[in-house]
C-alpha cells in the first residue's frame, strides 16, 4: 500500500517549515523534553542486536530529557500476544512495537496515533526528522496503513544471503549463486557432504516458517498467498514451483530444518555446518563477531537469489508508534524517545552499535558500505521489496497460523504441495470471508 | 466454638464462618472465570476484533467437533497419555517396592528426596533442558547414545521422534510422583498382615497382588486421576521444547487451544475447546472413580 500523496506532500511542507521555525527558534530535544521531565515511557523491546543497541543509547537520552524509558522484553513470539492483551486491557504500554504484519490490525483497532499529531506540533516536531530520508519502501510498509503514517521505522531487515566464501571457494566457487536454482542445482550437490550442508533455510513452525520459509520462496517463483480478488493463489503454477523448490532443496539442508529457527540456523553457519544461508540482516554482528562465529573471517554478504520473477527479497523489522492509550504526557514523551532514537543524527551511532537503521543517509557516508559488508546488498533490496511480503493487513495472525500448520506439514512430506496449498487456501478464505473482505465490508488492501 | 446447647450440633453460622472465605474464594478464583469461559464460548469473540463481539450459539463448539485439526490434537494427547501413563505406573511401582524393603536407610532417604528434584523442576525449565539435551549436534543425549555405538538421532527435527522426546521427557518428570505416592500408599498396609502373607509364600507377586495392592486403590486412582489432568492440559513443557512441532507432531489438545486463544485471539472458539477438554477430563474421573473403588 503506497503512502496518500496528498498526506506524504503535507508531512514534507510540514516538516520542512518545521526545519525553518526551527533554525530560528533553535528547537533542541533538551527544551522540547522539559515539560516532559521525570515521565515514564514503557516499551516492548526484542532480544536482538538492534535493541540492544538502541538501549545502550538510552542513557544520553534520558540525561537529555529527563524522561525514564521502561523497557520490557520479549522474545519476538511473545511480542504481538503481550502487547495485544496490554492494548485490550488499556493497560501502560505507550509505545507500540510494529512488526510489519500487526500494522493493519494495531492500527484499524485504533491502538495508534498517527505521527501527524506530533509532526503537526513544532513543540514537539524535531526540524531534522527529515521523513524523506527514510527509504520509502520501508516507511511505507512498516509505519503506513491506509494513507497514514503510525510509525517510525525501527531496526529494520531485508533478507541476504549470508556465505561461508572459504567453503564456496574449497568446493570451486567464485562467489555466490545468483539464483535460486544455481544454488539448489550447482551449489547443493557440491557443498553438500561430509556431514556439512550447503544451504539452511529457517522453518520453525511460528512465524518463521510462514515468513523466513514459505513467503520467501513463493515471491521469486512469481507466486502469491492472494490474487488480485484476494482468493487463495497457492495453487498457481508459480506458487506451485516455489512451494515445490523448497521441497527439492531440503536434501541439502541440514536434517530437522523444520525445527530451525533463527537461532539455530545462525548458529549453523557460523560452527560451519553450512555454506549459506538466507537471513535478516540484523544477524549481521551476531555473524561478524568472532566471539560469535568461527566463521566471522570468511563470511560475505550478498543479495537474496533471484527465481524467474526477480530477487523478491524478504522484508522484515519493525516500527514505533505512540500508542493511543497512553495519556498525554506519556505521548508527548514517547513521541520525543521515537523521533530521537530512529533521527538521521543517531542512525550512525545506532549501526555502530549493532542496530539497523533504514535512513538512506547513514549509508552514503564515506566508509559505511565498505566497513558493513551487509550494506550494498541491504540498499539493493529496499530498493525493490515487496510491501505485502507477507500481507499486513488486521487477519495476519490468524492467516499464518494456518501458513505455519500446513507449511511445515508440507515440508515433512505429510500431505504434498498441492493438497497442502489447497488446505491452507481453503482456510485462509474462511478466515476472509469472516472478515467481510468478500462482501465489500473491508476494502481488498494488504 | 459455639455450639448449640440443647441439640450438641455446631451452628449455621459457625460452618459458614469457616467455609465461608474457602467457597468465595473458590467462586472468584475457580468458578468464576469457568462461567466467563462459558459465556466466551457462546461469543465470536477475537481479541482484536473486539468491535465485532456477538453471541452465536454453539457455532464454535460446532467448529471444534467438526475441525480435525482438534481431533488429531485430542488423539495425539490420548496416545502420550496411554503410553506414559502406564510405564509410570509401573516404574514408580518399581520403585515404591523397592524402597518400601528395610533396611538401608539412609540411601532410601536419599532417593526420596531425589525423587522430588524432577516434579520440584519447573515444567518450562524441563522443556528448556530438553531442548538442549536433545539437540541433534550438541545435545548430551546423542552423546551418551555415541559411546554405545549409535549415529545420532534427530529428536526434534523428526515427527515421530520430537513425539518420543517428550514422552520420554514426560515418563522422567513424573515417574518419581507417582513413586512417592505409592510408597505412601503401601506404608498403610498392615505391617502385621504384610508379615504374615510373607511367611506363607516367597512370591513377591503375590503378596502384591492380594496383601499390598488392594490398600493401593485409593493411591492409584489418585494418581490416575492427577496423571490424566495433567498430561491433558500439559503445555509447558512441551511449548518450550518443541512447541507443538516438527509440524504438528507433539501439538497436544493445551498447545492448541493456546494457539488459537493467544496466538490467533479467537478467545470464543479457544474457550470451546477448552470447555470440551474439561467435560473429556471429568468424565475420565468419573470413570476411574467408579471401576477403580469398585474394587475396594
Amino acid at each position: 500500500m503506497k503512502l496518500n500523496p496528498t498526506l506524504r506532500s503535507l508531512l514534507v511542507a510540514g516538516t520542512c517549515w518545521l526545519g525553518v521555525i526551527g533554525t530560528a527558534g533553535a528547537w533542541t530535544l533538551e527544551e522540547a523534553a522539559k515539560p516532559y521531565a521525570g515521565t515514564t515511557v514503557d516499551v516492548v523491546f526484542l532480544l536482538r542486536p538492534g535493541y540492544e543497541a538502541a538501549e545502550a543509547m538510552l542513557p544520553e537520552f534520558e540525561e537529555k530529557t529527563g524522561i525514564k524509558i521502561n523497557i520490557i522484553k520479549h522474545p519476538y513470539e511473545n511480542a504481538l500476544g503481550e502487547q495485544v492483551r496490554d492494548f485490550v486491557a488499556n493497560g501502560d504500554l505507550d509505545i507500540a512495537l510494529i512488526d510489519l504484519v500487526w500494522i493493519g490490525n494495531f492500527a484499524e483497532n485504533d491502538w495508534l496515533l498517527p505521527i501527524s499529531e506530533f509532526t503537526s506540533n513544532p513543540e514537539l516536531a524535531d526540524p531534522d526528522l527529515d521523513i524523506d530520508d527514510f527509504f520509502p519502501l520501508v516507511l511505507n510498509a512498516f509505519g503506513g496503513w491506509n494513507g497514514e503514517v503510525y510509525g517510525l521505522p525501527f531496526d529494520n531487515y531485508s533478507g541476504l544471503l549470508f556465505y561461508n566464501e572459504c567453503m564456496l571457494k574449497d568446493a570451486g566457487f567464485d562467489g555466490p549463486p545468483g539464483t535460486w536454482s544455481e544454488l539448489k542445482d550447482t551449489y547443493g550437490p557440491a557443498l553438500t557432504k561430509d556431514g556439512k550442508y550447503a544451504f539452511a533455510l529457517q522453518s520453525k513452525r511460528n512465524e518463521t516458517q510462514s515468513a523466513d520459509s514459505f513467503a520467501r520462496v513463493l515471491w521469486p517463483f512469481g507466486g502469491s498467498f492472494l490474487d488480485d480478488d484476494f482468493k487463495s493463489n497457492l495453487m498457481s503454477a508459480e506458487s506451485q514451483a516455489g512451494l515445490k523448490f523448497r521441497q527439492d532443496l531440503m536434501q541439502y539442508m541440514p536434517e530437522g530444518i523444520v525445527a530451525y529457527d533463527h537461532a539455530e540456523a545462525v548458529n549453523a553457519l557460523a560452527q560451519g555446518d553450512v555454506a549459506m544461508l538466507t537471513e535478516w540482516s540484523a544477524f549481521y554482528s551476531t555473524l561478524k563477531s568472532p566471539d560469535t562465529s568461527k566463521v566471522a573471517d570468511c563470511l560475505k554478504i550478498a543479495p537474496e537469489p533471484s527465481g524467474p520473477a526477480g530477487r523478491k527479497p524478504a522484508l522484515g523489522g519493525f516500527s514505533l508508534a505512540v500508542a493511543a492509550q497512553a495519556d498525554e504526557k506519556e505521548r508527548a514523551a514517547s513521541w520525543l524517545f521515537i523521533q530521537w532514537v530512529t533521527s538521521k543524527a543517531n542512525a550512525l551511532e545506532y549501526l555502530e552499535r549493532g542496530g539497523v537503521p533504514a535512513r538512506q543517509s547513514v549509508y552514503e557516508q564515506d566508509g559505511v558500505a565498505e566497513k558493513y559488508d551487509f550494506v550494498p546488498a541491504l540498499v539493493e533490496s529496499w530498493q525493490d521489496g515487496v510491501p505485502e511480503f507477507r500481507p499486513r493487513f488486521a487477519e495476519w495472525p490468524e492467516i499464518t497460523e494456518i501458513v505455519q500448520e500446513w507449511g511445515s506439514k508440507i515440508m515433512l512430506g505429510e500431505v504434498s504441495t498441492e493438497e497442502g496449498a489447497e488446505e491452507l487456501g481453503k482456510r485462509m478464505e474462511a478466515v476472509l470471508e469472516e472478515a467481510g473482505y468478500y462482501s465489500g465490508e473491508k476494502p481488498l488492501a494488504q | 466454638m459455639p455450639v448449640n446447647a440443647s441439640s450438641g450440633t455446631i451452628r449455621r453460622s459457625t460452618i459458614l464462618a469457616f467455609l465461608g472465605p474457602s467457597v468465595v474464594t473458590l467462586l472468584v478464583i475457580g468458578i468464576g472465570p469457568l462461567l466467563y469461559a462459558v459465556w466466551t464460548s457462546l461469543h465470536y469473540f477475537n481479541l482484536t476484533k473486539l468491535k465485532k463481539v456477538k453471541f452465536i450459539g454453539m457455532e464454535n463448539y460446532a467448529s471444534v467437533l467438526t475441525d480435525s485439526v482438534f481431533w488429531e490434537a485430542l488423539g495425539r494427547t490420548f496416545l502420550l497419555l496411554v503410553i506414559s501413563l502406564p510405564i509410570q505406573l509401573a516404574i514408580g511401582l518399581g520403585i515404591a517396592l523397592l524402597l518400601h524393603q528395610p533396611g538401608v536407610g539412609f540411601l532410601k532417604t536419599l532417593t526420596r528426596l531425589s525423587l522430588v528434584l524432577p516434579m520440584a523442576t519447573t515444567y518450562a525449565v524441563v522443556g528448556l533442558l530438553g531442548q538442549v539435551m536433545f539437540n541433534l549436534k550438541y545435545g548430551v543425549v546423542n552423546q551418551l547414545i555415541g559411546f554405545v555405538g549409535f549415529d545420532p538421532v534427530n529428536w526434534i527435527g523428526d515427527p515421530t521422534n520430537a513425539f518420543i522426546a517428550i514422552t520420554f521427557w514426560d515418563i522422567w518428570q513424573w515417574t518419581p510422583f507417582v513413586a512417592l505416592v505409592l510408597l505412601a500408599g503401601l506404608t498403610t498396609v498392615p505391617s502385621e498382615i504384610e508379615e504374615a502373607a510373607k511367611l506363607e509364600t516367597k512370591r513377591w507377586f503375590t503378596v502384591l497382588r492380594y496383601v499390598q495392592l488392594p490398600f493401593l486403590i485409593p493411591a492409584l486412582t489418585a494418581v490416575l486421576i492427577l496423571r490424566t489432568a495433567d498430561t491433558l492440559k500439559l503445555f509447558d513443557m512441551v511449548f518450550t521444547m518443541t512447541r507443538g512441532g516438527p509440524g504438528s507432531s507433539t501439538e497436544l489438545i493445551s498447545l492448541m487451544i493456546q494457539r488459537v486463544g493467544f496466538r490467533s485471539f479467537d478467545q470464543g472458539l479457544a474457550s470451546a475447546q477448552a470447555i470440551i477438554l474439561l467435560i473429556i477430563t471429568i468424565i475420565l474421573s468419573q470413570l476411574y472413580i467408579r471401576l477403580l473403588y469398585k474394587e475396594v
